[in-house]
């Protein structure tokens, strides 16, 4: 059964485009699934350029609900990862130029031919936020540790639930378990309570971020990256794993990975189960 | 573990006794009538306070034990906690019973009295004519006795409000960071102001008596 995923958030800013990127590879990557990545953020698109293929694009998401060309024609191949494909937004039309009727149609199209379509929604609860959800199956929330962003996530997951999504997910973004412990930044609990819906993962916060966004190279494939470790968790839970949430603290190195750091033996790194850093 | 039928434990004015409520009463009452009995007097003219973990205590097995404690020449300190306290609420009409979680941006408008068996987050707003009643906590803005009703009151079972409001009085909670109370309290007006009690010390007749002096 392919699944049509929305990756919303409310609040602009706090990761939805770096989420959709990450799972969408992860997804491909690790689980060989056929992957799509919709961007329905019109008039403002980025996804296309965290995954590096913006000088790809030909047709976009407009001019497929507009039938000014073929499905397949605007979908484009990833160049690293087998089975990930991206359907850009445009860039010269606003939200207005798609229904979510047509959104609607256009999942269902995509469901035929993919294991997951992934849906990467506009900051707004606005006409954008009513077309990305309009043809999604399920809802992943991302929030930062802040308090208006989970505010904006708690309208989203009410404004769901008025749309008839069932149990919407979240992913909590950009972390910093130093700043948690010292009190100074909310904790996952606090948000869990407000939010009172099923956590999917933690993602701490991480420079190597900024540069894979930057060289439009998704984390998850970063086997060194801490969020990589945790979007990789991430794919596991969502292809039904049970992968344990871990505590977030950063173990203290011992002295032999203090040496081998030294003599630049051993990077503070992450490499599957049985990491350093857990998530 | 065997838990222990009976604890008993000395506080500042009397004594403790702390009972398991799963226990069967006879057992706990040949503990309790136990360790008095070793006390040699120890215990006379005291004063006990009833504890019950994991359960309540039926009102015959509180009188039973009121008996015991005469024999030993102490007196029962009658409490709030095992009898069960009736709501001050009006009785009216119209009552809307919600179970959800009331997130931001949402809001709940009626004409009568609110129940919400869930959160209320802060950025959502409920609005009622009448009492407003939350099963759970609340964090978002409350307004009772919407149309004017100064009787009406708003109670939670933690009350952290962005802002109270009952009839034409706003207030909101201190700036300052405290201890927040972790224990279900009760809004109402006095003296066109709005004032916070602890539920379990509520004095319930000034209540009733302004609300029969209202109506």
């Amino acid at each position: 059964m392919s699944q049509v995923l929305v990756i919303t958030s409310g609040k602009g800013g706090v990761g939805k485009t770096t989420t959709t990127a990450n799972i969408g590879t992860g997804l491909a990557l690790y689980k060989h699934r056929k992957v799509v990545m919709v961007d329905a953020d019109i008039g403002l698109r980025n996804l296309d350029v965290v995954m590096g293929l913006e000088n790809r694009i030909v047709y976009d998401l407009v001019d497929v609900t507009h039938g000014m060309c073929r499905l397949k024609q605007a979908l484009i191949k990833d160049k690293r990862f087998e089975n990930l494909y991206l359907l850009p937004a445009a860039q010269t039309k606003d939200k207005t130029a798609v229904t979510p009727d047509q959104m609607k149609k256009l999942c269902e199209d995509l469901r035929k031919e993919f294991d997951y379509v992934l849906i990467d929604c506009p900051a707004g609860i606005e006409q954008g936020f009513k077309n990305a959800i309009a043809g999604a199956d399920r809802a992943i929330i991302v929030t930062t540790p802040e308090v208006s962003a989970v505010r904006d996530a708690d309208r989203i997951v009410g404004l769901l639930e008025a749309s008839g999504f069932e149990e919407p997910k979240l992913i909590i973004n950009r972390i910093r378990p130093d700043m948690v412990k010292r009190g100074d930044m909310m904790n996952i609990d606090d948000m869990i309570d407000i939010l009172a819906i099923e956590l999917l993962g933690v993602v701490p916060e991480d420079e190597k971020i900024v540069i894979s966004t930057n060289r439009g190279e998704p984390a998850v494939a970063d086997e060194y990256s801490r969020a990589g470790q945790a979007y990789r968790n991430i794919t596991r839970r969502i292809e039904g794993e049970d992968v344990p949430l871990m505590t977030i603290e950063e173990v203290e190195p011992t002295f032999m990975d203090k040496l081998r750091m030294f003599f630049g033996l051993k990077a503070r790194r992450v490499k599957g189960e049985g990491a350093r850093w857990t998530f | 573990m065997a838990v222990e039928p009976v604890i008993i434990k000395g506080t500042r004015d009397g004594i403790m006794i702390i009972m398991d409520g799963n226990t069967d009463f006879e057992i706990i009452k040949n503990a309790i009538y136990e360790k008095l009995q070793n006390g040699n007097g120890f215990f006379d003219g005291g004063m006990a306070r009833v504890k019950v973990k994991n359960g309540s205590l039926s009102h015959e097995d509180y009188l039973n034990l009121e008996q015991i404690l005469k024999e030993f020449n102490m007196s029962l300190q009658r409490q709030a906690s095992p009898r069960t306290i009736i709501f001050p609420g009006q009785c009216r009409n119209r009552i809307l019973l919600l179970k959800k979680t009331v997130r931001s941006g949402q809001k709940i408008s009626y004409k009568g009295t609110v129940v919400i068996l869930g959160d209320v987050n802060p950025g959502s707003e409920i609005v009622a004519t009448g009492d407003i009643l939350v099963m759970g906590v609340l964090r978002g803005m409350a307004h009772a006795g919407a149309h004017g009703d100064m009787s009406a009151i708003v109670a939670a079972f933690r009350l952290q409000p962005t802002q109270l409001r009952i009839a034409g009085i706003i207030s909101r909670p201190p700036e300052d960071k405290q201890e927040v109370p972790q224990f279900p309290e009760i809004a109402r007006l006095k003296d066109k102001a709005i004032i916070i009690e602890p539920y379990y010390q509520l004095n319930f007749e000034s209540i009733k008596r302004k609300r029969e002096g209202i109506k």
